[in-house]
C-alpha cells in the first residue's frame, strides 16, 4: 500500500494526460474529485491514423481498470464511469467483452472529442459543446440541458495512472524529458517498414524511431506528425529535430496525439494534404460558423493552389488562404478548426516551393506525371 | 451573471457561444471596438476584456442568446 495519495503520486511522476493535450492529470483528477465526477474513458483514437489507445485496450485493459479504480474518489457513492469506444470496433467488442458500460460514439471525427463524448452520455448528439465553465464542475450544454460532472480520461493515460502506482513516480519521472516525462505510446505508420505502436517516450530523436519501425522506405521525404490536426515536416527536417514540445515548436507542433506517417512517396504530397482537408472540412460538426464555412473555404483554396495554372491566380489563392487559416483557430466549440489550420499553415509552409512547381506543371512525386 | 461580476467591480471577458452564434452580427454594433465580423459574418472578438455594463447590454441584445460574459 502506498503512503502517498494517488494524487500526489500523479503530480509527482508528472503525468499529462495522453490524449493530445497534455493537461496535467493530477489537476484534472483532483477536480474531478472535488466535484465527484463521473468518468468516461475515452478509447476512441478520433485521430487520423490513431491506433494507441486500442491497443492499450486490446494489451493493458486489467491496468486501465485499475487506473480507473485510482482515479475514482473514495467514498460512499461510486461516481458512475463508461468507457466510449467507436460503434462497432474492435475495442468495443473487448470492452463489453469485459463486461464493461460502453458508450458508442458514431465514427466520426468530432464524436470522440471530449465534451462531444460528454452530451452523448447525456442523451445528446456526439457532437462539441461550448465549455463556458469546464464540464468537470458541470454546467449546462447551450440548449440549457443539465450537464453533471464529468470527467474524460483517455485509455493511455489511466493505464499510466496504474504504472505510477504500481513502479512509483520517480519510475515513472525517469522516463523521457524532465518537462515531459513518462513512457508514451506512439503510432508509427505509413512509408515505413514495420508500421505499428511503439511504447517510447519524448524526447526521441526521430531517427531512432523510424529505425525502431525498421526504417523508413526508400524516398520518403515527408512526415506528418500527429494526423489531421498535426504538422507536415520535410524529412530532413524530422530527422534533425525530437518527438517533443520543444522538438516540434520550431514547426509548429506537439507530440500531440502520438502518430507519426511518412507519406508515400509515390504520391503528390499536396494531393495527400488536399484529401486530409477535404476530410476535415467534411468532419465538421457543422455547428459553428468558422468551421462550417471557413473549413470548406480552405479546403477549397488548397485544391485551387494544388490545380493552379497560372502564377498570378496562385499568389491571389495564396494570399487568401493564408488570411483564412489565420481567422478559424479558436471559433469553435471544440480545437477541430485549430488542428485543421494548424495543419494547413505548416503545409504551406513546407509545400509552397513544391506547389509552386505545379504552377508549371510540375510535380516532384511520381504519380502526378500520370494523374496530371 | 451581471450582478455577479459587478460586485467584484473587475472587467469581465467576452465570451462567445459558437454553437448558439448564427452570425446575427449584432454583437459588431454593440461592441464595435472590440467586435468585427469575418467574410461570413460571425464575430471575431479582438479583444476579449469589456466594460461590463457594454458588455452586459452586448449580451442582452445578442439575438441568438451567444454573448455571455466571465471573469
Amino acid at each position: 500500500m502506498s503512503a502517498m495519495s494517488i494524487l500526489d503520486e500523479l503530480a509527482e511522476a508528472g503525468l499529462t494526460g495522453r490524449g493530445g493535450a497534455g493537461f496535467p492529470a493530477a489537476v484534472k483528477v483532483r477536480a474531478a474529485h472535488e466535484n465527484r465526477a463521473a468518468l468516461i474513458v475515452n478509447c476512441c483514437d478520433g485521430e487520423v491514423g490513431a491506433v494507441k489507445d486500442g491497443w492499450v485496450v486490446a494489451h493493458h485493459l486489467p491496468q486501465v481498470r485499475a487506473g480507473v479504480e485510482l482515479v475514482l474518489p473514495t467514498g460512499r457513492r461510486r461516481p458512475p464511469v463508461v468507457y466510449a469506444a467507436h460503434r462497432g470496433s474492435a475495442t468495443a467488442a473487448r470492452l463489453r467483452e469485459d463486461g464493461l458500460d460502453v458508450l458508442e460514439a458514431p465514427p466520426r471525427y468530432v464524436s470522440s472529442e471530449e465534451t462531444a463524448l460528454i452530451s452523448l452520455w447525456h442523451g445528446g448528439h456526439a457532437r462539441p459543446m461550448t465549455k463556458r465553465e469546464p464540464f468537470v464542475r458541470g454546467g449546462r450544454d447551450s440548449q440549457g440541458r443539465r450537464i453533471r460532472p464529468t470527467v474524460v480520461l483517455n485509455a493511455e493515460t489511466l493505464w499510466r495512472v496504474a504504472q505510477v502506482r504500481a513502479h512509483g513516480p520517480a519510475w515513472f519521472a525517469a522516463q523521457g524529458t524532465p518537462a515531459e516525462p513518462g513512457p508514451r505510446l506512439l503510432a508509427v505508420r505509413g512509408a515505413v517498414t514495420a508500421p505499428g505502436v511503439l511504447e517510447t517516450a519524448a524526447g526521441m530523436p526521430f531517427p531512432a524511431i523510424f529505425e525502431a519501425a525498421r526504417g523508413l522506405r526508400p524516398g520518403v521525404e515527408y512526415v506528418l506528425v500527429g494526423g489531421l490536426g498535426g504538422v507536415l515536416l520535410s524529412r530532413w527536417e524530422a530527422e534533425s529535430t525530437t518527438w517533443s514540445t520543444p522538438g516540434l515548436a520550431p514547426f509548429g507542433g506537439t507530440p500531440g496525439p502520438g502518430i507519426v506517417e511518412a507519406l508515400d512517396p509515390a504520391r503528390c504530397p499536396a494531393q495527400v494534404i488536399a484529401e486530409l482537408l477535404a476530410y476535415g472540412a467534411g468532419e465538421s460538426a457543422g455547428q459553428c460558423g468558422p468551421c462550417m464555412f471557413g473549413l470548406p473555404s480552405i479546403a477549397a483554396d488548397w485544391a485551387e493552389l494544388t490545380d493552379a495554372a497560372h502564377p498570378a491566380a496562385f499568389e491571389t489563392t495564396l494570399a487568401r488562404l493564408r488570411a483564412r487559416v489565420g481567422l478559424v483557430a479558436g471559433r469553435g466549440a471544440c480545437r477541430h478548426p485549430d488542428g485543421v489550420a494548424r495543419l494547413t499553415a505548416s503545409a504551406l509552409r513546407t509545400l509552397t516551393p513544391h506547389l509552386r512547381d505545379h504552377t508549371h506543371g510540375r510535380c516532384t512525386a511520381r504519380s502526378l506525371t500520370h494523374a496530371h | 451573471m451581471p450582478t455577479d461580476v459587478r460586485r467584484r467591480g473587475r472587467q469581465p471577458r467576452l465570451g462567445v457561444d459558437r454553437v448558439l452564434c448564427s452570425g446575427h452580427g449584432v454583437c459588431a454594433h454593440t461592441l464595435p471596438e472590440r467586435v468585427r465580423l469575418d467574410e461570413w459574418g460571425y464575430p471575431i472578438v479582438d479583444s476579449e476584456v469589456v466594460d461590463a455594463r457594454e458588455g452586459a447590454q452586448a449580451v442582452r441584445l445578442c439575438p441568438a442568446r451567444a454573448l455571455f460574459l466571465r471573469d
